[in-house]
């Protein structure tokens, strides 16, 4: 018993000397890594004004490989265009979307990340890849070199991608009604939509061709192109379906979408609609 | 007691421990003396003072890919603040420009150009020289990993297809004279004068080889291959531009040298690259067919009747074989013809009922029959015409406005005639006519 209560003592001992033994290593100094910020041009100024401090989004105009498809052959945009590009998607999205989801709507969900990028990226079947929205954090938005503001069809092309992104970032923080989707034109997806004229894809229910390419773009390309038309633009478009069958798919993919938006968020989707066109024009002039 | 013999054990086991635990002895070699990071940060830095160490700055001759593509030269002078002047030779617009650069940490330390500028242009999806490169522009990169120095240059691999690529420092001639680059560009394309054939001769010290030489401007590539039956070999090469001449790239390897720096002669035309015991390549550009056929055969005396056409407003006005000179000769005709009044077709006709002759037609005035007789050169393999008569008449003049286009017609050197192997949209076979002594070469079908 005694000796047992040695043992112990001397176990105890030796644990600690074990613990301690080490103890003279070299301590860490300081870091090795590099934390010098660079400097901020007046542009990344005006973009942590923008975009980082009020909406935590981050905006990267910089080349970085990490964000970008290494097989594609892109460049980063031009300086100049950059805050063009930036003030378009501040006016048209951020305070279309504040002004009818709430000033914090688009602080709760939003991409963390806008990447952009100067040139096209082209497709070999010869399609434009405009925009991508990566698992609800980044938004990649390409031919930023190409901006004209003074033009109404580029605004609206450059807008209507990051409003189709964004429709992306939503679905991915919320679904839609997937399943009553998939029953309005389920014969109309195909992988080689690019090869349908717009016309012939809206006779048959969709609201592009590219919209036929599966049920998730689908959805994105239904709300983004509502909310870039005017309210008068989009009852002409629809004036004009021959196809009974495809007015009664294109009306119920909107009355989804007007629900997704209610249900999910709480917004009343064609009063966003209004505001996106009333900023566009804004943007215009 | 079965506790007691737990605790020898771990008394044991600890005094082991104790024993080996602060050893330093490791067996495996030491590689390196600093940590990873260490060594990563003296890289950044490495790179970073030997970017900013060349007065005037950097210059790399960037060949992306040259299976397909020739070099763009690049001018950089980087500065401290981040930032990097830049020029180009891509295209006509040489000038300097200014975007950012940053040394990046990624599988390695790298160079990148993080902003807008020059070098961007070769990453393009949207601009492509040839439909084979459709949405992948020139192939280039503007992320370059460092992979050390050597002899005043640094290395470099390129980030995306791993080609190795080399700055050089350069001089103020080097930016100085960059536009130079372009009109040495004129130089490889050939001018008008320049007699149409070119060849590839190599000179290994003792034996001399010919190769046949065509250059694509789009993508600055050249194919060469050879011309003597039983010696099969080709060399196709990107070519980049300097003020004095072309840099290629893979190298000619004559003789077991690599030939990469051929010198332009203004006087003829010719790129020449010596090496050393005799060794050299040239470009250089002939007045004759490199490989002579006997297609010419057709139109001698005694062959059955033929008919050779070329059509203004066909497939033959666009044919890639006609030469400048032919354009500007049609060009001249319709200068000198009456307003309204235009040459619509000039047709050979061989070994009819009339014998041979050279049919001018035209819109807004009837047609002309220049009636000519057929010799032979056999040794030159060609024809020469003769002229016998304007229509039926011997005495009458040569109608002005076909003086001019008429006489390469007539050269009394000859015409070289060749069976084309492309066809210009319809099945007919399509054959040209070149005379022997000017850069003058006209498409036609084959009718009969």
């Amino acid at each position: 018993m005694k000796l047992l209560k040695y043992n112990k003592i001397a176990v105890l001992a030796l644990v600690s000397i074990t613990l301690i033994s080490c103890g003279s290593d070299d301590l860490p100094g300081e870091s090795q890594l590099d934390f010098t910020q660079p400097t901020k041009t007046s542009l990344d100024n005006w973009i942590d004004a923008t975009y980082l401090s009020p909406y935590n989004i981050n905006v990267q105009y910089k080349w970085n490989q990490n964000t970008v498809d290494n097989s594609r052959f892109l460049f980063p945009p031009e300086v100049d265009k950059v805050k063009p590009a930036l003030e378009i998607v501040q006016t048209i999205w951020l305070k279309s979307y504040a002004a009818i989801g709430g000033p914090d709507f688009v602080k709760k969900i939003a991409p963390r990340e806008i990447v952009l990028i100067g040139g096209v990226n082209l497709n070999s079947v010869g399609t434009r890849t405009l925009g991508l929205a990566e698992g609800g954090q980044r938004v990649t938005l390409f031919e930023t070199d190409y901006i004209d503001k003074t033009d109404r069809a580029n605004v609206s092309e450059f807008i209507h991608t990051i409003q189709h992104e964004y429709i992306h970032i939503l679905n991915q923080n919320k679904p839609f009604d997937e399943k009553t989707w998939k029953t309005l034109t389920p014969g109309g997806y195909t992988a080689d939509w690019y090869n349908y004229e717009i016309p012939e894809s809206n006779e048959l229910g969709f609201i592009t061709s590219y919209a036929r390419s599966n049920i998730n773009e689908d959805f994105a390309e239904t709300a983004s192109m509502i909310l870039i038309y005017s309210k008068a633009e989009y009852a002409d478009f629809l004036a004009g379906i021959q196809s009974p069958f495809a007015l009664q798919a294109l009306k119920a993919k909107e009355a989804i979408v007007v629900k997704y938006f209610k249900e999910a968020f709480n917004m009343d989707f064609y009063a966003l609609r209004d505001e996106a066109e009333k900023n566009t024009t804004s943007v215009l002039n | 007691m079965k506790m007691k013999q737990l605790y020898k054990y771990l008394f044991a086991a600890i005094l082991i421990l104790q024993l080996v635990a602060c050893n330093n002895n490791t067996d495996a070699e030491q590689l390196f003396n600093e940590t990873p990071t260490t060594r990563l940060n003296q890289q950044k830095t490495e790179l970073n003072d030997a970017l900013l160490s060349s007065q005037y700055g950097w210059k790399a001759v960037y060949f992306t890919d040259n299976t397909v593509l020739g070099g763009y030269t690049h001018l950089f002078r980087f500065a401290q603040d981040g930032t990097v002047q830049m020029a180009s030779d891509f295209d006509a617009d040489t000038a300097t420009y200014k975007s950012e650069y940053a040394i990046q940490v990624g599988s390695t330390v790298s160079l990148t150009f993080t902003t807008k500028n020059r070098i961007h242009l070769l990453s393009d999806s949207n601009s492509y020289p040839i439909p084979a490169l459709e949405a992948e522009g020139y192939l280039g990169d503007f992320q370059f990993l460092y992979y050390g120095q050597e002899n005043d240059e640094i290395i470099f691999r390129t980030n995306r297809n791993n080609r190795e690529l080399r700055f050089v420092k350069a001089t103020a001639e080097d930016w100085a004279d960059l536009p130079k680059n372009l009109v040495m560009e004129q130089n490889v394309i050939g001018g008008q004068e320049r007699p149409l054939f070119r060849l590839l001769e190599t000179n290994d010290g003792t034996a001399v080889h010919k190769f046949d030489f065509s250059f694509t401007p789009a993508t600055r590539f050249a194919n060469s291959n050879s011309i003597e039956s039983g010696y099969s070999v080709s060399y196709d090469m990107g070519i980049g531009y300097t003020p004095t001449g072309i840099v290629v790239s893979p190298a000619v390897e004559v003789g077991g040298q690599q030939l990469t720096d051929f010198t332009y002669n203004d006087a003829d035309g010719s790129f020449t690259a010596t090496g050393t015991n005799g060794v050299s390549a040239v470009i250089k550009y002939t007045d004759k067919p490199l490989v002579l056929t006997d297609d010419y055969k057709f139109l001698l005396p005694a062959q059955p009747a033929s008919w050779f056409g070329f059509f203004v407003d066909d497939y033959t006005i666009d044919s890639p074989a006609n030469s400048p000179l032919f354009y500007a000769e049609l060009e001249k005709v319709n200068a000198a013809l009456p307003a309204g009044q235009r040459i619509a077709t000039i047709e050979i006709y061989g070994n009819q009922g009339i014998g041979t002759l050279i049919y001018y037609s035209f819109i807004g005035r009837g047609p002309i029959q220049h009636r000519v007789t057929v010799e032979e050169d056999a040794v030159g393999k060609k024809i020469i015409l003769k002229h016998k008569s304007w229509g039926t008449s011997t005495t009458a003049a040569t109608p002005a406005f076909l003086a001019s286009i008429d006489k390469y017609f007539m050269d009394p050197e000859g015409i070289y005639v060749k069976a084309e192997s492309f066809r210009l949209f319809y099945s007919d076979p399509v054959y040209t006519f070149t005379s022997a002594s000017s850069p003058f070469r006209m498409t036609t079908w084959k009718l009969q």
